[in-house]
């Protein structure tokens, strides 16, 4: 499984070497240097023990500033190099990269943040800033004298990935992942592919068939030989790293045979709500989620089956689900998890109490219903006039709105509502012309190439549009009986002068925004995280912006957050073309920043395998020493993540993360505590 | 002719072309990055911060230019033009200008020597024309390469920088030089243009001294910028009241763009953010069709702004002209105050400029553009960023109006679509199957 990588023994640093500090203070194109004196932070590390250059620039990543240190490393025998700028997460990498390309170890690089510590918090005080700039430099001045050669861990990569998620961005991504050379297996908790684009009719920018968009994307995923496709399945766990996570999946079963499954569709009798319609029709336990879903055997609802007989060609049958649980090594793991449209709460504009209320979705999948030519009707009266509301579950305001169960308010925009509306209200106005529409909204968001031609084609058509204010929506209250319409919408109106108005309806649509889905599970066996808007979080958006923040770890769509499928379909490419970024050449490197063993200190008593939360991470074995049989601990680095647990707990002081060591600790804190005079003596 | 052997030709350094190459590369194809600017950088590299996470444009863009220029998979031709191009069995075989710098990139070290010694000033660019620039300079600061080119429509010849030049780079003589990439695939990430100033007649066609546009106060933002503070262009002022003119150019038929151009909200709400730091006590308004704050994080930075004390006001600007104090004046329509019309007057003015293309690749590449002038994408929501020849992808803002954070994913696509293509024309190697077994 994991090869155990040789750790060189004296990883202790070179002390016959002369250290040899540069030190670059960075002015972040004003984000250090409006605050902080980067001039007078230079000056004062210039006199400073084992420091030969202290310099300043406008912009230390920027390639003139890289070649300066580069410059420094080749002719003027820097062997250190320590920079203050913005925090490690973003360019730490960088440096490593330019001292390597000048041919210095890339640990030999230590990163101090003066930007997120320093200068961004302490913008009103600019002489304790610097203060503070030059005591965080001169604490990397410290560790950068402790600093050794370290050699990244080079492990063999699976050149396999787990796609979790049938819907368009999993597919795409599998599929782009697949056309590359690599094997995929795509998991899909639900009997069927195709997600939430399924549910959908014409589709914008292009108005083209969900379908007719989706069904060529899956049979080419089906009939890709990479790729391995496993429905109704869902993983159980994950372990290990990047380039060989091992998971383990549990698919159920079908349920059904194929020769059998017609006759047992019609045999079965229990009914429950139809999700794929959003509830407004039933469908059997036994099913197939639509006329011409894949794969198109039907499967056995077994969270709603109850276990009764059913008479099969004449035969009492029980159906049994007898799930089969695998295991696998993947390189890398991309989750396209996916979104549930907003739930309206009872009440929220009427929904769930007035039927006369209903979803968006709801609605697309009701005209899908609905024959050619059929009136469009709703609780047995003929719809004249609809209120499409925007912006319901969206957008929504710290202390104006209800929270969430989580006690959170949907904040965020959900990106597709508006255009989506729009494309109804026209579609409604084609199909069904005697139909009055008001467009109930607070901005009309036709961002997308193609989109604003829905919003000119609306106004063309003589769609109303009436403009609340988010802090005061519109109110969904019953008509009194015997009124002209069953609905009324209460609505301030902005482009009236503020006029309040009251709009008797027969339907009213709400265009519910996005919900993150439910997949604390995965959030947890992944260790990924979630950002404040729920949805799963990205490392940062324009460096990784399709990356977690645990390696090979990556998300495709709108698991991720509102996205529509021209977006997913790009964001899941993206993640595509990551994950062949860590696993085509077969190899991934991890950072060697690890648990190590000083063999000499340690006595095996295994206080730190008793504090390792990490499988096979650290573990005693037997060693002979002078004749006698000792137990050693020994780390296997790939399965180590670095915590310092063990380092803690060994009494003997036997055990060090590399890069990290206790002695750079130490000095790091005695640098820290230096008072600036004393710090100035030091350097004299 | 040299003729140069790779997987994949992009064509654009701006971020989409440069996050496109690098995304290439490090899946290890072979990658040429045209670039018809003498530095790569685009647009992006210009901006002073960018929403919504408020990093500095240089955080972002200087190390990926970095990156692109030390890429052992990547070769860049900067000041380069593709002229033709032809298919080549499965593959494109691209005719490349290069134009002459006058400057030997090779043997010039960036000291900027050639730059102090050259009498002529002419207007700087980059700086949208705000400040000067010399004949012959490092186009800005933070370019790569960092090498010098000389603007010879400007240059007297008169042999300064030749003499205080120290590595003997100048070189007059040159000539622009074709070359041939010959590739498998092409990414055309072209990128755009913005709404030129004076487009737009109502609102003084460039003419009235303190209207300025959405890139100009990128530059009085950013901290490499002419001035280093914020000030009126017409007189040195510093503002105490400055306007926002949203959709000046985009959603606008009497312009013939009838589209959003997706970013002008958002640098509207940032600028008058980062407006606020360096002015605090400036009053920031901003008149606007609709808040079009979509993208993830974006509304609730549009509410910080809301809550920063930015006003917004529902309003179609009508017209611009300016008092005897050169202060614009604006003519609006207070959509939410009874639908009065007012004139009011600030000290500056920000047009919220659109997005058009910057290229038509319909020429060269034989690639059509749509109604709205960028790229046609013939199946957006199955494959964004394949055109109609197969093999070539265009990606960012040559694809439509985007912001850099879509432009980003965006390269990841075509990189992966790009990928992809050049794989599957080779024969297929066996992946083993698993044993998917209990």
């Amino acid at each position: 499984m994991t090869e155990k990588s040789e750790q060189k023994q004296p990883a202790t640093p070179q002390s016959e070497e002369e250290i040899r500090i540069g030190v670059y203070t960075c002015y972040c194109g004003g984000n250090i240097s409006d605050v902080v004196s980067c001039e007078k932070v230079a000056k004062n590390l210039r006199g400073m023990p084992n420091v030969v250059i202290s310099r300043t620039d406008m912009a230390m990543c920027s390639d003139g500033g890289q070649a300066l240190i580069e410059k420094d490393i080749k002719e003027n025998g820097v062997n250190r190099v320590v920079v203050g700028a913005c925090a490690p997460s973003l360019h730490e990498k960088t440096f490593r990269g330019t001292v390597t390309r000048a041919g210095l170890n890339p640990y030999l690089y230590y990163h101090v943040g003066i930007r997120e510590q320093d200068s961004w918090v302490h913008h009103n005080d600019r002489d304790a800033a610097t203060e503070k700039a030059i005591r965080l430099m001169t604490t990397g001045l410290a560790k950068a004298r402790l600093l050794y050669d370290l050699d990244s861990i080079l492990l063999k990569a699976e050149k396999h990935a787990l796609v979790i998620g049938g819907g368009i961005a999993g597919l795409r991504s599998a599929l782009d992942i697949a056309r590359r050379g690599l094997r995929v297996t795509l998991i899909e908790k639900s009997p069927f592919l195709g997600g939430r684009v399924a549910q959908l009719e014409s589709v914008f920018p292009v108005n083209t068939s969900a379908r007719e968009l989706l069904h060529p994307v899956i049979e080419a995923v089906m009939a890709h030989p990479n790729i391995d496709i496993f429905t109704q399945a869902e993983m159980l766990s994950a372990k290990g790293y990047v380039g060989e996570y091992q998971v383990q999946i549990r698919q159920q079963s079908r349920g059904v045979s194929d020769d059998m499954a017609e006759a047992a569709m019609q045999a079965c009798q229990q009914e429950v709500p139809d999700e794929f319609n959003y509830g407004l029709t039933r469908r059997k336990v036994i099913y197939r989620a639509y006329p011409g879903c894949y794969p198109s055997s039907p499967a056995v609802d077994w969270e709603n089956y109850d276990g009764q007989p059913l008479v099969i060609n004449g035969q009492p049958t029980v159906l049994y689900n007898e799930p089969k649980t695998f295991d696998l090594a993947v390189g890398a793991i991309v989750v396209a998890t996916g979104f549930n449209p907003y739930e309206p709460r009872q009440g929220e504009y009427g929904y769930g109490e007035i039927p006369e209320v209903v979803t968006l979705p709801q609605l697309i999948r009701h005209l899908a219903l609905l024959g050619d030519g059929e009136k469009l009707e709703w609780n047995g009266h003929p719809v004249r006039d609809v209120a499409l509301v925007h912006c319901v579950g969206s957008r929504e305001i710290d202390g104006v709105d209800d929270p969430q169960e989580d006690g959170q308010v949907n904040n965020y925009c959900s990106r597709v509502c508006c255009t989506a509306n729009l494309h109804m209200a026209s579609e409604l106005r084609d199909r069904f012309p005697d139909v009055n529409i008001f467009n109930l909204y607070e901005d009309i968001r036709t961002y997308g190439r193609g989109h604003e031609t829905y919003y000119h084609e609306a106004l063309e058509k003589m769609v109303r549009f009436l403009r609340f204010h988010g802090d005061d929506r519109p109110e969904v209250t019953a008509a009194p009986k015997g009124d002209s319409h069953p609905v009324l919408v209460k609505v301030r109106d902005h482009l009236t002068w503020g006029e309040e108005l009251e709009v008797p309806v027969d339907l009213v649509v709400l265009a519910v925004g996005f919900m993150p889905r439910d997949v604390d599970d995965l959030v947890k066996q992944l260790k990924i995280s979630r950002g404040t808007d729920r949805f799963l979080a990205e490392v940062h958006p324009k460096l990784r912006p399709v990356e977690t923040a645990v390696p090979g770890m990556i998300l495709a769509g709108t698991a991720q957050g509102p996205m529509n499928i021209q977006e997913t379909v790009a964001a899941a490419s993206a993640a595509a073309a990551k994950v062949s970024v860590l696993l085509a050449s077969g190899e991934v490197q991890l950072e060697p920043f690890v648990a190590k063993v000083d063999l000499e200190k340690c006595d095996g008593n295994g206080a730190c395998v008793k504090v390792c939360e990490y499988e096979d991470a650290i573990a005693l074995e037997t060693f002979t020493v002078d004749g006698h049989e000792v137990q050693r601990a020994v780390v296997t680095p790939a399965n180590c993540s670095g915590c310092g647990n063990c380092v803690s707990a060994c009494p003997n002081r036997a055990v060090d993360v590399q890069g990290w060591t206790l002695a750079q600790y130490e000095a790091m804190v005695d640098a820290i505590t230096l008072d600036i005079p004393e710090l100035m003596e030091v350097a004299a | 002719m040299e003729n140069i052997q790779v997987d994949a030709l992009v064509v654009g350094g701006g971020i989409a072309g440069m996050q496109a190459a690098l995304d290439l590369a490090d899946q290890g194809c072979q990658v040429a990055l045209v670039e018809r600017e003498p530095s790569i950088g685009g647009k992006m590299i210009a901006l002073s911060k960018v929403f919504p996470t408020l990093d500095c444009c240089s955080c972002i863009t200087t190390p990926k230019m970095s990156a692109v220029a030390h890429h052992e998979n990547i070769q860049l031709y900067t000041y380069c033009e593709v002229k033709s191009i032809e298919e080549n069995g499965q593959g494109y075989i691209s005719k490349v200008l290069q134009k002459p710098r006058y400057v030997i990139e090779d043997a010039c070290t960036g000291c900027r020597q050639c730059e102090y010694a050259c009498p002529i000033t002419v207007p700087n660019h980059f700086d949208s024309d705000l400040g000067g620039i010399r004949a012959i300079r490092v186009p800005f600061s933070t370019a790569v390469p960092q090498s010098a080119v000389l603007d010879m429509e400007n240059c007297l010849v008169c042999g300064k920088c030749e003499k205080a030049c120290p590595a003997d780079a100048i070189d007059f003589s040159q000539v622009a030089e074709a070359f041939e990439i010959e590739t498998t695939t092409v990414v055309l990430s072209t990128g755009f243009e913005i709404t030129p100033r004076d487009a737009k007649k109502e609102y003084g066609a460039g003419e009235l001294h303190n209207v300025i546009d959405g890139l100009i106060m990128e530059r009085l933002l950013a901290p490499t910028g002419p001035y280093g503070r914020i000030i009126r262009p017409g007189d040195g002022k510093e503002p105490e009241s400055i306007a926002y003119v949203q959709c000046a150019g985009s959603r606008d038929e009497t312009l013939g763009v009838e589209y959003c151009s997706r970013v002008c909200c958002m640098y509207a709400v940032k600028q008058a953010m980062l407006i606020s730091g360096s002015l605090p006590l400036a009053d920031i308004t901003i008149y606007y069709m609709d808040i079009r704050a979509f993208g993830k994080g974006y509304e609730q930075f549009f509410q910080n702004a809301r809550a920063m004390g930015v006003e917004f006001v529902k309003a179609k600007v009508a017209s611009i002209k300016q008092d005897e104090n050169q202060n614009p004046v604006l003519r609006v329509e207070l959509q939410e105050d009874g639908s009065r019309v007012e004139e009011r007057t600030h000290d500056m003015v920000v047009l919220s400029v659109g997005l058009l293309p910057a290229y038509n690749p319909e020429a060269v590449y034989g690639i059509p553009v749509e109604e709205d002038g960028f790229v046609a994408i013939p199946a957006p929501n199955f494959s964004p960023c394949s055109t109609n020849r197969p093999g070539i992808f265009a990606t960012g803002t040559a694809a439509g109006p985007m912001d850099i954070v879509d432009s980003i994913v965006m390269a990841g696509a075509a990189a992966a679509e790009a990928v992809a293509y050049i794989h599957e024309l080779e024969p297929a190697e066996k992946v083993p199957v698993p044993a998917y077994d209990d």
